[in-house]
């Protein structure tokens, strides 16, 4: 019996050229995993004659979106496996699946903790115990948590300031910032009040919610969907766009919410950018000027994250840092770094991932850069544990590189 | 956006002009819809500073008084690719650098001029490994430059398969594709 016979994902559009094979990460790997074409749009032939054809490795698909990007013939491959993820696995996701995902429901029970957490999640004997009662890999080097979230600084120490500026901007900072890594937000404020941009927080914003779609909690992210969608609408009307610097955050808020989760952004997409587009676009249409520290020199690498590969906007980043006198940018190929989010993380996937890796480790270690650029907060995590070299969001870049104060002055209204 | 030549389409064509084009010093881009282009081309050109948009895809552009001033992306929204000269290579059909519908044949980012017999019966023979007339339908050019509705377009530069009377089934083929990239890169290393 066939229950659907209509495809939103356009898997007919499928000529098995087997591009897509060639470049997805997983199937180089882990010989479990069929490859997006028969986990795709194969697959989906037969899921919609019935369901009991949906297979258990679509679980090994990391949603790097790279099989997307190779498409030639535009098919939504990745959108398809995480379709099929959800409307067929009915398995409910694990303890430690729940945990991994729901980063905005574990970012302030740990950031409360913070010196005890970040102390015991680097003890061998807590991650021997919590590899094997709960499967997360005891190599992993577990992200530190921050005492005092961004949001609490924020609020204390900056949000007074914001209203007296001429253009303002909402910000969605995502739960890596505001738990683990609040400094790249405080960056980010300090970049833009120096371009004379005044930066709000939304209230009531939520986890765009890509762990929790990763890990099968459909109904939780759906819900945070539709706050932050109705938080954005709001800002909008308010005359705010909103500014991202999450590139996987990005990517959901955009493309993931009307496909997967089914919450419309139609009226929303245009208002939202990644700061490196927003920055770009405003330095070159003469919007904002910046001035250069004088002698700031840097000799960097450009990792390209895998959903910035499928946003396509990598361009403003590798032109905006371009700007930089005294940069020095290698662009790496393009490769997965393995760590996908929460997948790296688990016990089942770690050796696959530091594989997948492997071939930007060794490209990161042959150019020896000072330093690697990339937007992504878990690249940087991965990057720096598996080959010792530091990660800089560019965003903290050009907090180092401008002279924020002649910066300042200079786009003042 | 600004740069000296714009590449659209990244096969063998599109990287091989681009490829060369950027180590002259000319600051090129290449638009590459899907990854139609090998690990080889694509390293060469980045490592010789090329910018490649990848998996993204051109939408349209800007003609005015003969000559492309712009390109439009689906990717970079209201952001523009402007360039002093423009590759276009797109290939053939498998990549809609052209499009066959039931009566006509064209090309569907520019609609510029394709060379093509309007009797649709002409267009192939029913023998399968007989030489295939469709194969040699494309883009028309007067001194490399495309054509559209008859006058060229100057600084559009049709490369690769999307020419006509290139056709990958010939046995010569990728001379043919080569010999035109070659032929569009001296060209616009004369205009610069």
């Amino acid at each position: 019996m066939q229950e659907k016979n209509i495809s939103a994902n356009n898997f007919e559009q499928c000529q098995k050229c087997s591009l897509c094979e060639t470049v997805c990460p997983v199937m180089a790997n882990n010989p479990d995993y069929g490859g997006p074409k028969r986990s795709g749009p194969d697959g989906e032939r037969y899921r919609l004659k019935n369901g009991i054809f949906f297979d258990d490795s679509l679980k090994y698909c990391l949603n790097c979106k790279r099989c997307e990007v190779a498409c030639p013939s535009g098919v939504r491959i990745a959108d398809l496996i995480q379709q099929a993820r959800i409307d067929f696995n009915k398995k409910s996701p694990k303890l430690r699946d729940m945990m991994l995902a729901s980063t905005d429901q574990m970012g302030p029970l740990a950031s409360t903790f913070a010196p005890i957490v970040n102390f015991s999640l680097g003890l061998g004997p807590v991650k021997s115990v919590l590899d094997a009662t709960i499967g997360i890999d005891r190599h992993r080097t577990m992200p530190k948590y921050a005492s005092k979230t961004f949001v609490h600084w924020f609020k204390k120490n900056a949000a007074a300031a914001q209203d007296g500026f001429k253009k303002h901007i909402s910000y969605f900072h995502g739960c890596y910032a505001n738990y683990n890594y609040p400094q790249l937000a405080k960056d980010f404020v300090a970049v833009m009040n120096a371009f004379g941009y005044g930066v709000h927080l939304m209230d009531g914003e939520r986890c765009c919610g890509v762990a929790k779609i990763a890990n099968g909690m459909i109904p939780a992210a759906t819900r945070d969907a539709k706050i932050n969608m109705g938080a954005f609408r709001k800002s909008i009307a308010e005359g705010r766009d909103i500014v991202t610097v999450s590139t996987t955050c990005t990517m959901t808020l955009l493309e993931e919410y009307p496909e997967l989760l089914k919450v419309d952004n139609d009226d929303v997409k245009n208002h939202v950018s990644l700061v490196e587009q927003f920055l770009y676009k405003a330095i070159a249409s003469g919007e904002v000027k910046p001035v250069w520290k004088e002698g700031w020199k840097a000799r960097a690498a450009y990792h390209c994250p895998c959903h910035q590969e499928r946003l396509g906007l990598g361009i403003f980043t590798t032109e905006l840092l371009k700007m930089i006198p005294g940069m020095e940018l290698t662009e790496l190929e393009s490769n997965c770094c393995g760590i996908a989010g929460t997948y790296g993380f688990k016990k089942e996937n770690y050796a696959v991932s530091q594989k997948i890796g492997k071939p930007l480790f060794d490209d990161i270690k042959a150019a020896a850069p000072e330093f690697v650029a990339c937007e992504c907060e878990t690249c940087k995590w991965q990057i720096e544990m598996s080959t010792g070299v530091p990660v800089k969001n560019p965003v903290s870049i050009l907090a180092e590189a401008l002279d924020l104060e002649k910066t300042s002055e200079l786009n003042r209204p | 956006m600004r740069f000296d030549v714009v590449i659209i389409g990244g096969g063998l064509a599109g990287m091989t002009a681009a490829t060369e084009l950027q180590r002259s010093g000319l600051r090129c881009a290449v638009v590459a819809e899907g990854l139609s282009l090998n690990n080889v081309s694509r390293k060469e050109f980045k490592a010789a500073g090329g910018t490649l948009l990848q998996g993204d895809k051109v939408t349209g552009g800007v003609i005015k008084d003969g000559r492309l001033l712009c390109v439009n992306t689906q990717k970079l929204g209201d952001v523009v690719l402007e360039a002093d000269s423009f590759i276009l290579a797109t290939g053939k059909y498998f990549s809609r650098g052209l499009v066959a519908d039931m009566d006509k044949v064209y090309e569907p980012l520019f609609g510029l001029d394709v060379d093509y017999d309007p009797d649709r019966s002409t267009w192939f023979d029913r023998s399968f490994a007989a030489p295939q007339k469709f194969l040699e339908f494309g883009v028309n050019t007067q001194d490399g430059a495309a054509l559209k509705d008859g006058e060229p377009i100057v600084n559009l530069y049709p490369v690769g398969e999307v020419l006509k009377g290139i056709s990958s089934a010939g046995s010569d083929a990728s001379r043919a594709i080569l010999d035109s990239a070659e032929a569009a890169v001296q060209a616009i290393k004369g205009r610069n």
